[in-house]
């Protein structure tokens, strides 16, 4: 007898420590009980995730995330830690899903898994009007070129990005060795190329949708060069193992796409369907 | 020439006159930055606490003071123990002592707070975001603390310990009633310059998504591409609290100086 209850609790311990997996089904039943779906995301990745003037979560991501949770009859809630965080994985139940504007690869797979692609945003090289601007994508050759800290702009630059498995078009590099200039924040980069190309930095790597919003809300500082980069699949990102769950947001996103919410709601932020 | 007779009113006014003077520089400077003051006002309210956040929590100001004061006191304490095992005979004390204040800080703090809110998990609890960030800010202030403390209590004349002695005090009685009043007058100038050192770093806990002054002040400047005038009114906010610790501080020296000022 004491045998067995011991065994039992070798059992339960060994089960607690070992299993890294999370069971099928246990985020569904974990959103279920809490009638609350936490959806996590950057804190401020305008026009996708933001602080608005009400002082709450908005932008193209809060909505998807809001309208999912919809679907499945339960809240959503909006939580917001540092991006190095949410990428690490190993959520253990804090949060349920990432519809937070992930790029996917091999390395971010180790920790996450990728769901399903709900958007695409073309990577652009920003340089300055001032200063001594770049005016093709080769002329990146030995300049100094900002980018996101552990983003896949900065592995771009280093020529170390693998888009390959996610619906992505393999990477070129239309250019030799640059100088990476890792930041952490997208807006120190801007501030620093406002000074003028050749001061701190000569360009920078963003999307083209912050790109845009930026040239517009201070014109005449920066400009787009050339085509863009590459095309950056955007997918919905959940901890690892769960595979009901999995089943379940691919579920929930093939009915948005049907039915066509998915991309009025990419329509209403954007202003054109970025979904396919 | 001693404080108390150069503390004359004309003292006091130059000084004010020296400050006023430094102030206006700085405005000066900060003008330069021309920024848009509309925007610091409409979100100044938010920064300072006036209004909840969504989910219905204090943030900002109130948020950093929260967790501020709470990991203050935890630092205390666990300063003051690791001064005792410093300071003691027994080999065990010595080392847990010894390695803690080694690790917690010869660690950045930023790693700690990772280590709690991520590494935990791992083997066991799931701590949320407001106790990892106390117990990291109160782990690694209480490190620092550790050896103001020690040096405080070491500060103070053998001859003490052996008058109380004399007088039959017991040890302990000694250490709480004779030692520690008077160490703690050497104490607080270096720990509440920690205390000011602490407030700032605890932005460090924006990491987990807390919304505390500096995470609200990042939010607000990249979504709304004002990122030096939020940066900058935060600046503002921490000096202001940092002021108020001085206060503090100032009250504190006289209560601990028996109204005597050398």
């Amino acid at each position: 007898m004491q045998y067995k209850t011991l065994q039992t609790l070798l059992l339960l311990a060994g089960s607690v420590t070992i299993s890294h997996a999370s069971v099928a089904g246990e985020t569904l039943d974990r959103i279920k009980e809490r009638g609350e779906l936490i959806g996590v995301m950057d804190q401020a990745y305008p026009p996708y995730s933001f602080l608005n003037d009400k002082n709450e979560m908005d932008g193209m991501d809060v909505d998807l995330t809001k309208e999912f949770a919809r679907r499945l009859g339960v809240k959503a809630k909006i939580e917001t830690p540092a991006w190095e965080v949410t990428t690490a994985g190993n959520w253990r139940g804090r949060w349920d899903i990432c519809i937070c504007s992930m790029t996917p690869d091999a390395q971010r797979a180790r920790s996450l898994d990728f769901v399903t692609h709900y958007y695409s945003s073309p990577a652009v090289l920003v340089t300055s009007v001032n200063g001594n601007p770049l005016t093709k994508l080769a002329d990146m050759e030995g300049k100094k070129i900002a980018a996101q800290q552990g983003g896949s702009y900065e592995r771009y630059l280093n020529q170390t990005l693998k888009m390959e498995g996610y619906g992505a078009k393999p990477v070129t590099y239309p250019f030799k060795a640059v100088q990476v200039m890792p930041y952490g924040s997208e807006d120190l980069e801007y501030q620093d190329l406002s000074l003028g190309a050749g001061k701190r930095i000569d360009g920078l790597v963003s999307n083209l949708v912050t790109a845009n919003e930026r040239i517009s809300k201070m014109p005449g500082k920066f400009k787009i060069v050339g085509e863009p980069l590459f095309e950056d699949p955007n997918w919905v990102a959940i901890d690892k193992g769960d595979k009901e769950w999995r089943d379940t947001v691919v579920k929930i996103f093939d009915d948005m796409r049907k039915d066509g919410t998915l991309q009025k709601i990419t329509v209403k932020w954007i202003g054109t369907d970025i979904s396919r | 020439m001693n404080r108390n007779t150069i503390m004359t009113s004309k003292f006091k006014w130059q000084v004010t006159l020296v400050w006023l003077a430094l102030m206006i520089g700085f405005i000066w400077f900060i003008a330069k930055f021309d920024l848009d003051m509309a925007y610091v006002w409409e979100k100044l309210p938010f920064l300072a606490g006036l209004h909840l956040s969504p989910d219905g929590f204090i943030q900002g100001v109130p948020l950093t003071i929260y967790v501020c004061v709470i990991a203050m006191l935890a630092s205390v304490i666990l300063g003051l123990l690791a001064a005792l095992g410093r300071l003691s005979l027994n080999p065990l004390a010595y080392g847990i002592s010894t390695f803690y204040t080694s690790f917690f800080r010869g660690t950045p703090l930023l790693l700690q707070v990772l280590l709690i809110y991520q590494g935990l998990p791992q083997i066991g609890p799931i701590p949320t975001a407001i106790p990892s960030g106390i117990i990291a800010l109160a782990l690694c202030y209480g490190a620092y603390l550790s050896e103001i403390f020690r040096s405080a209590i070491v500060a103070i004349p053998r001859g003490q310990w052996e008058a109380a002695m004399a007088l039959g005090l017991k040890k302990h009685q000694t250490f709480l009633k004779v030692i520690l009043p008077q160490s703690m007058k050497v104490a607080i100038p270096p720990g509440m310059a920690m205390f000011i050192a602490m407030l700032k770093d605890s932005s460090l806990v924006s990491v987990m998504g807390l919304w505390e002054i500096m995470f609200l002040a990042q939010s607000y400047g990249r979504s709304a591409y004002r990122y030096m005038e939020m940066l900058i009114t935060a600046a503002v906010i921490y000096w202001i609290l940092s002021f108020l610790l001085e206060l503090i501080q100032a009250r504190l020296e006289k209560v601990f100086h028996g109204g005597k000022t050398r």
